[in-house]
């Protein structure tokens, strides 16, 4: 390296240009090398992993020196960065719920199947376990945490608008998302000013977030029958018509503002947006319940751990891995930083049951638990946000400039088709 | 009417200077309060009593003087380097007449209208050829001259620089790097602080760059460090506003520094020579 | 020889008589040359060494498709084929310019008059410099939601004051205008006092005496304004003017921050150009794409910057 430097220097772009570019086109000299350090380096966000177990793997792991760094903000840029320049690529690296979207590059990390993760597989959620695997049945993601999702509502908002308050009375009240409406225009009349929901999207998600079929089959192509997004699309424009939402967007101030006084009466959610409504409408915690979703169970978020080829030692990444995931860990993991497990057996564990003071002290594992065990395994194609992003701005469109629903709709299909001819796809 | 004039301008200075510092003012009181009274309805406008705790949770979290030491160090050797080679350059632009001047001072300035959003793989790709991937080299070294610096400091110089005292100088036989440090450096000065404050500032608040070039703990720069301090799904906001005060502290020194070399006198004399 | 070159923008004598065209001393003159290509060099290596690569990569990315770790497909002109027929594009140029239009005016009108004021003999000047280049330093989460705040739809400061005048309440982040107000006022809440602080280092070449014969020979404040700082500040003016034309058309952060979702909100309206580019690169991986939207964006810069270029240099031949 260092007698190429100067010769680099002085030819300048020419010669350092095409070497460069072959190396991004993947034929280059430099660029399958793996790490040579002794260290495994593994990246992660804060609170993705829990500090003290990392601290603790090197003793459990015989043969384990590891390198583990804090990567703020924009991961995924700079994960992107290293893969794309070959080069400081992590040896472990922590990926979000857009997995999907490094399956065409699935080369680029080791297939855990390899290193003895089907032993594994059993102690996992069903679903989970098959989002870290790709169409082609190479496993580059090992399940974290989940979202599950439930409807938390304001108990003291029901008791004046008439309506149940018992999380099981409840949930039987509103067994679908026309139910939910219903409980809406209940609110809506009996309380004036009450809205049911922040914002539609908000039930557009959630009704995705249980769908088996979603927006793209095993292909990437988008699904010929987009029937069940299509009507998760008809409830929240019907929910707009009604009147049952204030349209401000989630996790806004305006939104934190219609939590903290009253007026936004429900939402429905993963687990962690709980703790998300503790710091902004801290002043309504106690005030909550939660029960089983309309609709039934559901998932948003939750990431997974994947090894890259440039790993020197995947058998003992894998090893630190499943040790950081065990069933035990995760029950470790939720109780110190709040990550909801995917290990099956961790959702019975009884440090898990306890009464949760937001939740007015409700012992909610149950129904976060039951949603989690329920999730239908969907489908997540790697170019869904190029279908459900264009569908999301559409939405916003019908909910704050009032614009025409089914133009709105035809308008977003549009676009995601013709983005998904530009991305190759169809 | 003098006095009812100057309330009047001062009024109106005080008001911008209000809706100025407002936000600065609410960054300190969430970092004096916990994170719930940050989104609290309506919004709580007094200081908090957890400005200690909030620190203590910042200093456990991650090597805070580490990452201030490296990048002071960064930001400074980067600034003295940028007000150095753009001075010079500027001074050679604005005062002298040379083949090629032209086109160069154009090609300068088109390299400004380069997209640079895109930049970032192919700069860690020769970063990583080099060998420079983990070393401060890899921010200094691309950043120690730049087109901004010298378009500024020759549109300065350009007013503040009298041809006729350059002139004497050069009757007096006096070499241009002479003219530069005695004649164009002290003239220079008010821009030279505007410089030195702008680029200090952007090198400290630079962040994707360092993020991806220096991940080893020990090279860390404090926005890449702070940078960890935001949660997967949510964030402590009451533990970030209270970083971030401290990351900004140091600037406010660095302009009261540099803001001292807008006091006309002081230029005016060297300027009259 | 002696004259400025074109791409001088101030008036004056210009550049410093050499002493090559007496002839008589050559040597001289050419030791003076050497050292004058030596004193701009570095700006030049340093280009040469870091900034080409990029752009040659930016070039071939921008005739490929890249999802930024896989492979690229040659696809020719196909991504700025797309561009052409890319709607998307096209209104995040108009509300590009449109957000451009409503700050950068007004922004840079305030900062001059706020320099010059704050230029004169007036008390508390420290403070008050200090005070106006606060929000430069700003940690940019917080001014997130403080002017998500502000500007909230049903909760927010400004509606409220609405409200209590007896207006009508705006929906400011969900409205298509109230959109680009927002972005707008955070940029210039921004960048007034940097654009000031500029200003003021220029208002510090002026020779004071100037302004001292203007007030002995009864010149009003305005008077001074217009005739002394205004043709005065020219050089710095221009800077100025083309430093914010190409950063106003790249504005991206305040939008971003303002706005959730990478999307500029309702019908897009807080989309720019810049974030736009984002959003193709970074959140939906289409690298080619993003490097066509990137050079677009480098002609309408450069356009930009070359009709406000003319624009200040004729307006100080008048």
């Amino acid at each position: 390296m260092a007698s190429s430097r100067r010769g680099f220097l002085r030819l300048s772009a020419g010669v350092a240009g095409l070497g460069g570019l072959s190396a991004a086109s993947g034929c280059g000299a430099f660029g399958t090398s793996k790490n040579s350090s002794d260290k495994l380096t593994l990246w992660y966000w804060n609170r993705s992993i829990d500090d003290g177990l990392l601290a603790e793997s090197p003793k459990k792991i015989s043969g384990l020196k590891l390198d583990a760094q804090k990567i703020g903000g924009s991961y995924k840029p700079a994960l992107l960065t290293t893969l794309a320049g070959r080069a400081s690529v992590p040896d472990i690296a922590c990926i979000n719920s857009d997995i999907a979207t490094y399956f065409p590059d699935s080369d680029q990390f080791v297939n855990l199947y390899d290193h003895g993760a089907k032993q594994y597989e059993s102690l996992y959620l069903p679903w989970k376990w098959k989002q870290g695997v790709t169409p082609e049945g190479r496993m580059i993601g090992f399940p974290m945490d989940t979202g599950p999702t439930a409807l938390m509502y304001r108990r003291d908002v029901f008791a004046k608008a008439g309506l149940p308050q018992d999380p099981g009375a409840v949930s039987q009240r509103v067994k679908t998302w026309d139910d939910y409406l219903e409980v809406g225009s209940v609110l809506k009349s009996k309380i004036p000013g009450t809205v049911l929901v922040g914002t539609i999207s908000t039930i557009y998600g959630q009704m995705v977030a249980q769908l088996a079929r979603q927006y793209s089959g095993p292909d990437g192509r988008m699904l010929a029958d987009l029937s069940g997004v299509k009507n998760a699309w008809d409830t929240a424009v019907k929910a707009k018509k009604m009147g049952l939402s204030l349209g401000s967007a989630e996790n806004q101030p305006d939104w934190f503002a219609g939590m903290t006084n009253g007026k936004i009466a429900t939402t429905v959610g993963a687990v962690w947006e709980a703790f998300i409504m503790l710091d902004g409408a801290g002043s309504t915690s106690g005030k909550w319940h939660c029960c089983r979703a309309p609709g039934g169970a559901g998932n948003s978020g939750g990431s997974f751990m994947s090894v890259t080829k440039y790993c020197s030692d995947p058998a003992l990444a894998f090893k630190l891995i499943a040790w950081l995931q065990s069933p035990a860990n995760q029950v470790k993991s939720y109780t110190d930083i709040q990550l909801f497990p995917s290990a099956i057996s961790s959702l019975s564990d009884p440090a898990m049951d306890k009464p949760d003071p937001f939740f007015g002290g409700q012992r909610t594992v149950d129904v976060w638990g039951t949603s989690a065990k329920n999730v239908k395994p969907a489908l997540l194609g790697p170019y869904d946000s190029l279908i459900s992003t264009p569908i999301t701005t559409e939405l916003t469109n019908v909910e704050n400039a009032g614009k025409d629903p089914n133009r709105a709709w035809d308008d977003a299909l549009a676009l995601a088709r013709k983005q998904l001819k530009h991305a190759g796809v169809e | 009417m003098r006095i009812a004039k100057r309330s009047i301008l001062h009024l109106a200075l005080i008001l911008g200077a209000i809706v100025s510092l407002f936000p600065f003012y609410w960054m300190l009181v969430m970092s004096t309060s916990t994170t719930e009274e940050i989104f609290k309805y309506p919004p709580k406008l007094w200081f908090g009593s957890k400005l200690l705790v909030n620190l203590r949770h910042v200093f456990d979290s991650i090597s805070f003087w580490h990452a201030l030491l490296n990048t002071l160090f960064v930001a400074v050797v980067t600034t003295a380097l940028v007000l150095f080679f753009d001075s010079l350059a500027a001074f050679v632009f604005a005062k002298y007449d040379f083949p090629g001047k032209k086109i160069l001072f154009v090609i300068l300035l088109a390299t400004f209208l380069v997209p640079t959003q895109l930049s970032l793989v192919p700069s860690f790709v020769i970063m990583a050829h080099l060998g420079w991937v983990g070393s401060f080299k890899a921010l200094i070294v691309p950043s120690m001259v730049n087109a901004f610096g010298i378009f500024w400091m020759r549109q300065y110089a350009e007013g503040a620089l009298p041809n006729e005292l350059l002139e004497a100088g050069r009757v007096d036989g006096c070499h241009f790097m002479r003219l530069y440090f005695n004649i164009a450096l002290p003239a220079l000065r008010p821009a030279l602080a505007f410089l030195g404050i702008f680029t200090f500032i952007t090198v400290w608040n630079d962040y994707l760059w360092p993020l991806v070039i220096l991940t080893n703990h020990n090279k860390q720069t404090l926005q890449v460090a702070l940078s960890q301090l935001n949660g997967i799904y949510s964030t402590d906001y009451s533990m970030v506003m209270a970083g971030t005060l401290l990351a900004v502290i140091p600037l406010i020194v660095i302009f009261l520094i540099g803001a001292r070399q807008f006091i006309a006198d002081l230029t005016a004399g060297a300027v009259k020579g | 020889m002696t004259t400025t070159t074109a791409v001088t923008a101030a008036p004056g004598p210009g550049a410093v008589t050499t002493a090559a065209a007496t002839g008589q001393q050559r040597p001289k003159r050419k030791r003076e040359l050497l050292s004058l290509y030596l004193a701009i060099s570095p700006f030049y290596i340093i280009f040469a060494a870091f900034g080409i690569f990029p752009i040659i990569f930016s070039i071939y990315l921008s005739f490929h498709a890249w999802d930024g770790i896989g492979s690229m497909k040659y696809v020719g002109w196909g991504q700025y084929g797309y561009l052409i027929h890319d709607n998307e594009f096209w209104y995040s140029l108009l509300h590009t310019v449109e957000i451009w239009v409503i700050s950068t005016v007004p922004m840079l009108m305030l900062a001059l008059v706020i320099a010059f004021l704050l230029n004169t003999q007036i008390r508390f000047k420290t403070a008050y410099r200090v005070a106006y280049f606060i929000p430069n330093i700003t940690s940019i989460v917080a001014i997130a939601i403080i002017f998500g705040s502000i500007f909230a739809n049903n909760f927010g400061i400004v509606n409220s004051f609405l409200h209590a005048l007896g207006g009508g309440q705006v929906q400011w982040l969900t409205d298509p205008w109230g959109i680009r107000v927002a972005i707008a006022a955070m940029v210039v809440w921004r960048w007034t006092g940097y654009n000031a602080i500029i200003y003021l280092a220029g208002l510090q070449a002026i020779n004071s005496d100037l302004f001292e014969a203007a007030r002995v020979d009864g010149a009003s404040q305005v008077q001074t304004f217009f005739r002394i700082t205004i043709p005065l500040l020219r050089p710095v003016i221009l800077f100025t003017v083309i430093m914010s034309t190409i950063g106003g058309l790249q504005i991206f952060t305040e939008s971003q921050v303002l706005i959730p979702g990478n999307s500029g909100g309702t019908n897009n309206a807080g989309e720019t150009m810049v974030l736009y580019l984002y959003k193709q690169a970074f959140t939906q991986q289409q690298f080619g794409y993003g490097a066509a939207l990137g050079w677009a964006l480098f002609l309408i810069i450069l356009i930009a910057s070359i009709i406000n270029w003319r624009l200040v240099q004729l307006r100080g031949r008048d």
